[in-house]
């Protein structure tokens, strides 16, 4: 094998062990990038929803004590705006199921809302409800926290998952530093080895021939280099003894 | 001493890494699962190395004793770092002293893991994980030289300084004839019990990881459970049958596959291994009957399994001994001093030198009655030498010596001496679990870092017999 090829390999295996870390280091950073895209994109936009419903259906829950009151108007108009703000932050929830059992909980949530929603349509104020705290009990207290109990479900399954994506990220990091760790240390103990074996192949002979020339234009030594290698610099050594060998003749 | 020439033999032995390598992430590729880069990238990094040598470096006829010697030791250290480098890129519960611990522990059959969740690891790791058992269980050179046997003189050179001297005596055939019988045995067992518990119900790929660690005496389960996961009897006996095969010299093994049984019957050490097998299946059945087990046949079930398991330096567990009673902890602590016979994959000081013992102490004691008397034992109608018999003498106690030095250094990281002594013992004699806090139904994970180094320190004395070892690190003062 030619010397041309012996250096060339090197470089070529020493590039190659640099190169695959650096792609694979790249493709996990921008992996990692792709999960926090996707815990702010699927989770945070989720748990933000849940988060909205629960207050939602809490001022929802203080309207319908006003109603109890006697407090039509007030009432209603909490009641209403409290409503529209649920149903706003359901769609953000329904519109971005991402984690397997996701849609299971925002489907149970509008079931129980129907119900805890037929519960304070009825006529409270000038009827036999007005007042009637074992009603609001029984009936709307326990559909409240229905509604409420499984939005809070919805809302720790997606924090369980925004957690699990997070610490995944740091096995992803490991992940991502690692190669180019692992790649330096090889590169630099291939590097040691690489210039051990030119010296030993390539330079040595170099200076053997450089000087058993030397000897013999100095003092007519015979030229003695032995070169274990079949390539270039052999064909050197054959060719000065041959040019010594003719200028003696 | 010539490094080119190291190289360039080293080189090979990386190779061999590498196609393993390669099997286990193209496992993983087909399994889809996040091992396949950093088995890839290994594989890598072994071929680069392993290939690059042959570029530069001529071939050589020949080699010295001494340059044999460090191509078998750094081979074992490389590979040893080699199998480091997939568990550090997968991460998990890998930091670099948990990845050269499980990877030396593979390597050298030992079977003690720091996973407190195996079955967590990628299926090409996993596969990875059972073939540095079988790579390091017959001995990475003989592997090597099996496979490329037109090494010649060099190839001598390194079967005469990987092959331990009492499992030599045993093989009178040419390097060549030897090698091809060592990996007839060792292929044809690990086919032949793949097969078995296949049929058994164990998956393909359970089967040929079990079996890996079986052969090789290793101890790598790819369950959480080890064997006690499947609870299947049928699967139990094919593993103890294997294991006490495995414990067997290669060499007597191959005389009995071509029709002699009646030699391995013969032979003074299978009959003391079978024996001190068989005691010690029925001495811990009648000590854990009726305080562990209530059942007869269930107290020879777990003896029977625990008892080879440990007495062939494999590490399976069926059940967690350190519930057992102090007695039969013992019992088995003594296996895991002895274990099986050299020539086999097995570890531990080895039922041939327990023998030699015997004979030292019979020989002694005539001398003693007999003072003038020239006193010569014989196994098996053959003398024994002086020589021999002084290096089994001074392996034994340099042996106990390292595992009290080592349980010293444990027990002084704050271990208890249970724990400190049992895992040193286990880890020289390449067997996996000890007691106390690495029971065989725990794991070295609590160990303290310094700890796993000492152990993978006990663990490659114990692979290459303490003395290939020592003199690697002493080589400077062979002049």
């Amino acid at each position: 094998m030619g010397i041309r090829i012996k250096i060339l390999s090197g470089f070529l295996i020493l590039s190659t062990m640099l190169l695959v870390a650096g792609v694979w280091s790249i493709y996990e950073l921008s992996t990692i990038g792709i999960s926090v895209q996707k815990i702010l994109d699927e989770n945070y936009k989720s748990v933000n929803a849940a988060k909205s419903m629960i207050e939602a259906l809490e001022r929802e829950d203080s309207g319908i004590l006003l109603l109890l009151l006697g407090k039509r108007e007030e009432g209603r108009t909490i009641i209403n705006s409290a409503d529209e703000s649920f149903r706003k932050a359901y769609e953000t929830a329904r519109s971005n199921i991402t984690i397997p059992g996701e849609k299971g909980y925002v489907d149970e949530i509008m079931n129980t809302y129907d119900t805890y929603r037929n519960l304070w349509r009825q006529s409270v104020v000038g009827t036999a409800r007005e007042g009637d705290l074992n009603w609001y009990l029984r009936e709307v207290h326990s559909a409240f926290l229905k509604v409420k109990l499984t939005t809070q479900d919805l809302m720790t399954l997606n924090d369980k998952t925004m957690y699990r994506t997070a610490s995944n990220l740091e096995s992803r990091g490991h992940r991502a530093t690692m190669p180019g760790i692992i790649a330096v240390v090889s590169a630099f103990i291939f590097a040691i080895i690489f210039s051990f074996l030119i010296n030993l192949f390539i330079v040595n002979p170099i200076i053997r021939l450089t000087d058993g020339i030397q000897d013999y234009l100095d003092s007519g030594k015979q030229l003695d280099v032995k070169v274990e290698t079949k390539d270039e610099l052999a064909d050197l050594v054959s060719s000065v003894e041959n040019l010594i060998a003719r200028s003696k003749a | 001493m010539r490094l080119p020439i190291i190289l360039r033999y080293i080189g090979v032995v990386l190779l061999l890494n590498a196609v393993f390598l390669f099997i286990a992430a193209v496992i993983s590729f087909f399994n889809r699962d996040s091992a396949l880069f950093p088995l890839g990238y290994t594989c890598l990094i072994a071929s680069l190395f392993g290939v690059f040598p042959f570029i530069f470096v001529p071939p050589t006829e020949e080699i010295t004793n001494k340059e044999g010697f460090t191509i078998v030791v750094s081979s074992w250290l490389l590979s040893c770092l080699i199998g480091t480098i997939p568990y550090v890129l997968w991460g998990g519960e890998f930091t670099f002293t948990n990845a050269w611990f499980e990877s030396v522990s593979g390597f050298t059959t030992t079977g003690s893991s720091i996973l407190t969740d195996i079955e967590a690891l990628p299926t090409g790791l996993l596969f990875w994980r059972s073939a540095t058992h079988w790579i390091g269980g017959v001995g990475i050179i003989i592997f090597v030289l099996s496979v490329l046997p037109s090494m010649g003189k060099v190839g001598m050179v390194l079967y005469r300084t990987e092959i331990s001297p009492l499992a030599a005596a045993n093989f009178r055939y040419r390097t060549t004839k030897t090698l091809q019988i060592i990996m007839l045995i060792y292929v044809g067992l690990t086919a032949l019990e793949t097969l078995a518990l296949t049929v058994c119900g164990m998956t393909l790929f359970d089967a040929i990881n079990h079996s890996f660690a079986t052969i090789a005496t290793g101890g790598f389960s790819t369950k959480n459970l080890s064997i006690a996961y499947y609870g299947s009897e049928a699967i139990e006996t094919v593993i103890m049958i294997f294991m006490v095969l495995s414990g067997i010299n290669f060499g007597l093994l191959f005389v009995a596959l071509l029709g002699n049984i009646r030699a391995l019957c013969r032979s003074t050490v299978v009959r003391f291994y079978l024996t001190a097998l068989f005691a010690g299946i029925v001495l811990t059945v009648f000590n854990i009957h009726g305080t562990v087990f209530s059942g007869w046949l269930e107290s020879l079930r777990y003896a029977a399994f625990q008892v080879i398991s440990i007495g062939t330096s494999t590490g399976f567990a069926t059940t967690d001994t350190t519930l057992w009673p102090p007695f039969a902890q013992l019992l088995i602590l003594f296996f895991t001093l002895q274990c099986a016979c050299s020539g086999s994959t097995s570890g531990g000081i080895k039922v041939d030198r327990s023998v030699l013992l015997w004979h030292a102490i019979r020989k002694r004691i005539t001398k003693f009655e007999h003072p003038h008397a020239i006193v010569k034992e014989k196994i098996d109608s053959v003398t024994i030498d002086e020589d021999i018999l002084e290096a089994s003498l001074l392996y034994v106690l340099l042996y106990i010596l390292v595992v009290f030095a080592s349980s010293l250094m444990i027990c002084g990281m704050g271990i208890d001496i249970m724990t400190a002594f049992s895992a040193s013992a286990a880890a020289m004699g390449n067997v996996g679990p000890g007691f106390g806090m690495v029971g065989s139904a725990g794991n070295f994970s609590l160990i303290p870092a310094l700890g796993k180094w000492i152990l993978t320190g006990d663990m490659l004395l114990g692979r290459l017999e303490i003395f290939g070892l020592l003199l690697f690190f002493l080589l400077k003062k062979w002049k």
